[in-house]
């Protein structure tokens, strides 16, 4: 349905992009983004978004404990997105990626600022909550539905959507029967059921296992084709340099480089090598997200559990070799089970 | 916070930014469209009737699934106000008796009880339809007020079969069937609207302080005391006329006085009733729906 709404001349829109024709299809003005999270007490409670948790530990500091706390996600971010652009977004754990994807698909409202769009955007993420006391097959219905599609074409879609994830008569289950990659395949399936004019996808390369990591990403790329423009946040340096021609660095909350995404990945990489040696970064910078990077690369057994200060005593060769796992695999940097 | 400086990297320039003017006159000049903002009313409730089928594909699963994970199922949707009714009318048929005034009090009981249960059901999850949804609201667009509507209708649909209940109790109580019976669904819909209303309004307030969720329980409380569940309002203010005024022609009260003048051949239809009915079944839903539609702009913050 998207396809057909599509504006005119968003197809083929690669090679004017960088001239002055380029049509935008995203303008983001100045915003922010302020979570209010509630029950935040000294030893932080669990909370959906891993980043305010990490943000709210930088916050919470040297201040009285109180029920609430706003907690600015997003801080003053700009930029403009043309159509037939793929961007991906890069940044540490708590960096505001996933809320700033949440504010431009207009699904968190920005406390300032302006988020424009053309078109329909949508999320594609693992994140979908959907009803988990329902079966499987009611919500394809509902997911198909809050998408936008009709009921003729949810159910034309339906075989395709429940073959693609893989459950089988588990369809048939309450949601709350299924196991955590189940649900996340289901979800998955469902949100890719229509082609927005502007695509969002939320690490959601770390589906499931690993024959599913492969066929969604083929999936991804199929709709990356149809979809205008594409947005894709991830901790791959490889995925993004590989599916964007352009990239944004967040760094809490703030943009910090917007460009090409060879150039932005490699400053990103190499401002974190020359971080290293020695803790180089004072201060609560250098603190906040560090325990979760430790977490990532436990699960890929690098077992480089003493960065900092230890790291400063490493030799060159072995320092280097640390980078080298910086950019391994997705699944050593992520936290999967 | 105070070091803002320190947190940025020392590499790469902030690129260069439009300003707000700038990006919207870009915006305007390419035909985009603003969002995270509220829409104008009349675009909200057109988003809101193209979602329709969303609507009520939400409402009918989620009052199929309430009574799913258990082994009587869907019975239970019958059994529960029967029960009810069963220790309501132990206690203030026998126990206290606040029958007086009234000659059918099984029926008059059971109407009470079936009704306002689901008022009391719409107003304690409806006020956490916003505060209660935010993975769904973080994942998807659609017009907020779809959530508090979809709990008001979850409530109805579920409600259908005892209604049908309410009525077979009302023939073994000996009521005999009469052309008033056809007022019956007028007042469950006149029920349902006012339920909505107040759904809308409490759906934005306790998303504005989640505290108010808190006080919605002592509200239904209150309101199930004072709405005449159990007991004649006519018969137990007599002599207190203003008093008497407020308590029947509140929307609550009104939405059981309805339902007992259609069904029950002792109290007669009286218009002005119906009328009052009527208006808040207007008044409530509009005003409710304007009053969240206001917020549309704060929902999913948290």
């Amino acid at each position: 349905m998207a396809e057909v709404d599509r504006p005119v001349g968003s197809t083929g829109e690669q090679e004017q992009r960088g001239s002055e024709q380029a049509v935008p299809a995203v303008i983001v003005s100045h915003i922010d983004i302020v979570y209010r999270v509630f029950g935040a007490k000294r030893r932080g409670v669990a909370s959906s978004q891993a980043q305010s948790s990490v943000v709210r530990r930088a916050l919470n500091r040297g201040r009285p404990v109180s029920g609430t706390r706003d907690v600015r996600a997003i801080q003053d971010v700009s930029f403009v997105a043309d159509h037939g652009e793929s961007i991906g977004i890069i940044g540490r754990n708590g960096s505001g990626k996933s809320t700033l994807l949440r504010g431009v698909a207009g699904l968190l409202p920005p406390t300032k600022g302006e988020v424009y769009l053309n078109g329909t955007a949508s999320l594609l993420g693992v994140n979908a909550v959907l009803m988990s006391s329902l079966t499987g097959e009611r919500n394809v219905m509902i997911g198909g539905l809050a998408l936008g599609l009709t009921p003729a074409q949810v159910r034309d879609r339906y075989d395709e959507i429940v073959e693609f994830s893989g459950i089988g008569e588990f369809i048939n289950l309450p949601m709350s029967a299924y196991s955590s990659g189940m649900g996340a395949r289901l979800r998955f399936a469902i949100s890719t059921a229509a082609v927005p004019d502007v695509l969002m996808v939320d690490e959601a390369l770390a589906t499931g296992d690993a024959d599913f990591r492969a066929r969604s990403q083929k999936r991804i790329e199929q709709i990356r084709e149809q979809a205008g423009t594409v947005f894709l946040v991830s901790h791959s340096n490889k995925t993004i340099t590989q599916m964007c021609d352009r990239a944004l660095w967040l760094e809490r909350g703030r943009l910090v480089m917007d460009g090409p995404s060879e150039e932005v990945v490699e400053a990103y990489r190499e401002h974190f090598a020359s971080r290293r040696p020695g803790g180089a970064q004072p201060g609560r910078g250098g603190q906040i997200g560090r325990p979760r990077k430790t977490k990532g690369h436990k699960g890929g057994k690098s077992g480089k559990a003493g960065r900092g200060a230890e790291g400063g005593q490493k030799p060159a060769g072995e320092r280097e070799a640390a980078n080298q796992r910086e950019q391994l695999p997705e699944s050593a940097i992520r936290e999967w089970p | 916070m105070a070091d803002r400086a320190a947190g940025r990297p020392a590499i790469g320039d902030p690129p260069p930014v439009l300003s707000s003017e700038e990006a919207a006159e870009l915006a305007r000049r390419h035909g985009l469209r603003q969002v995270g903002i509220r829409p104008t009313l009349r675009q909200y409730l057109a988003d809101t009737w193209q979602m329709r089928r969303f609507l009520l594909t939400l409402s009918s699963a989620e009052s199929y699934a309430k009574n799913q994970n258990n082994h009587l199922g869907q019975l239970w949707a019958v059994l529960n106000p029967l029960l009810l009714v069963a220790s309501y009318f132990f206690i203030f048929g026998f126990l206290i008796n606040t029958s007086k005034g009234v000659d059918n009090y099984l029926a008059f009981l059971a109407i009470g009880i079936f009704l306002f249960g689901s008022t009391a059901a719409s107003l304690t999850k409806g006020c956490r339809a916003i505060i209660g949804n935010l993975g769904l609201i973080r994942a998807l667009r659609f017009p907020r007020c779809v959530l508090p509507l979809s709990v008001s209708l979850t409530e109805f649909i579920s409600n259908v079969p005892a209604f049908g209940v309410l009525l077979v109790l009302m023939l073994v109580t000996g009521e005999p069937p009469s052309v008033a019976w056809l007022f019956f669904p007028v007042a469950l819909i006149i029920h349902s609207l006012v339920n909505t209303g107040m759904v809308l309004f409490a759906a934005r307030m306790v998303n504005g302080s989640r505290d108010l969720a808190n006080l919605v329980n002592m509200v239904v409380r209150l309101l199930r005391y004072v709405s005449g569940v159990f007991f004649s309002i006519d018969h137990y203010t007599q002599g207190h006329e203003a008093l008497a005024a407020v308590l029947s022609y509140q929307p609550f009260a009104l939405g059981l006085t309805l339902p007992r003048e259609a069904l029950l051949s002792e109290t007669a239809v009286h218009p002005l009733n119906w009328l009052v009915g009527l208006a808040w079944a207007i008044l409530l839903p509009v005003g409710g729906m304007i009053f969240f539609w206001r917020g549309e702009s704060t929902y999913g913050r948290g």
